[in-house]
């Protein structure tokens, strides 16, 4: 009886982890995609993954919404961009990440290159994960 | 006690139109602020999840690194002032938007400097944690 009990508690366990990494997955990917929207020029991907009511607080402290990020990503200059060091933490259906980005880019000719940290909130909505709020600032601003 | 705050509201908290839920989080936010210009770590304690990620000056710090900065600093510098305040609740969280000002020194000079701000909460078991909460200086 109580090996059963032990068992079923760990199957439980082991699923609610299997989910949880799963949900850190698809959180990673899709921040992965929104970093390339920028290289792509793609709006639409953008449009999937952020909230209608998304906001954004940028490096300037400039508050945008959605519309205003996915018209920045059809005028982007920007030719690389990685992530590093991201960590996501999980409330249920609420997930902060947390990480820093590095962008290269040519703006009327000039090259240019920004490294900042950034914060995002994620809900799960409708059977996938959408960005509701994020934040970028200069590292050791 | 701030939690019981957050569950039985006064009347004069609530904004037109707004959800029970914002309304909880607006005055969980004045707590937050009250809290930390009085250097209280045990309201902040309550208040903030363990999970909580801050992120100020372009630095992550910890729930445990940040209650020992407030717990230390003079309450001088933690003379937070809220100016605007957005709350919008999306289920069980809450997106903050805001600005504020906060006394700060540069080169020597002592200025009041003013942020904007993300918080996000998540309402667990029925109290609203805070799980980030994030700030940009404003450049103009």
């Amino acid at each position: 009886m109580l090996v059963a009990l032990l068992a079923s508690v760990g199957t439980s366990a082991g699923y609610a982890q299997d989910a949880d990494s799963d949900a850190e997955a698809k959180i990673l990917a899709t921040e992965h995609m929104w970093g390339q929207a920028y290289v792509s020029k793609d709006p639409k991907a953008l449009e999937r993954i952020l909230d209608d009511a998304f906001v954004n607080v940028d490096s300037d402290g400039i508050l945008q919404t959605k519309a205003e990020v996915v018209a920045e990503v059809r005028t982007s200059t920007v030719v690389q961009f990685l992530t590093e060091s991201m960590l996501v933490h999980l409330h249920g259906n609420t997930a902060i990440v947390t990480g820093i980005f590095q962008l290269k880019g040519v703006d009327r000719g000039k090259p240019y290159a920004q490294r900042e940290r950034f914060v995002d909130t994620w809900f799960y909505k409708n059977g996938q994960w959408v960005s509701i709020a994020g934040l970028v600032t200069r590292i050791g601003q | 006690m701030v939690l019981v705050c957050a569950t039985s509201l006064p009347g004069s908290a609530q904004k037109a139109g707004e959800s029970d839920g914002a309304t909880a989080v607006r005055v969980l936010e004045g707590e937050r602020v009250k809290a930390q210009s009085h250097n209280d770590n045990r309201t902040l304690d309550l208040i903030f999840d363990n999970a909580v990620v801050h992120i100020e000056n372009g630095e992550v710090i910890s729930k445990g690194d940040y209650l020992l900065r407030v717990k230390s600093a003079k309450p001088q510098q933690q003379q937070i002032v809220l100016e605007t305040m957005t709350v919008r609740t999306v289920e069980n969280t809450a997106i903050v938007v805001g600005t504020y000002r906060k006394p700060d020194v540069q080169g020597g000079k002592s200025l009041l400097k003013r942020w904007r701000f993300v918080d996000t909460w998540v309402n667990k078991k029925g109290s609203w944690m805070l799980v980030a909460a994030a700030a940009v200086p404003l450049s103009k």
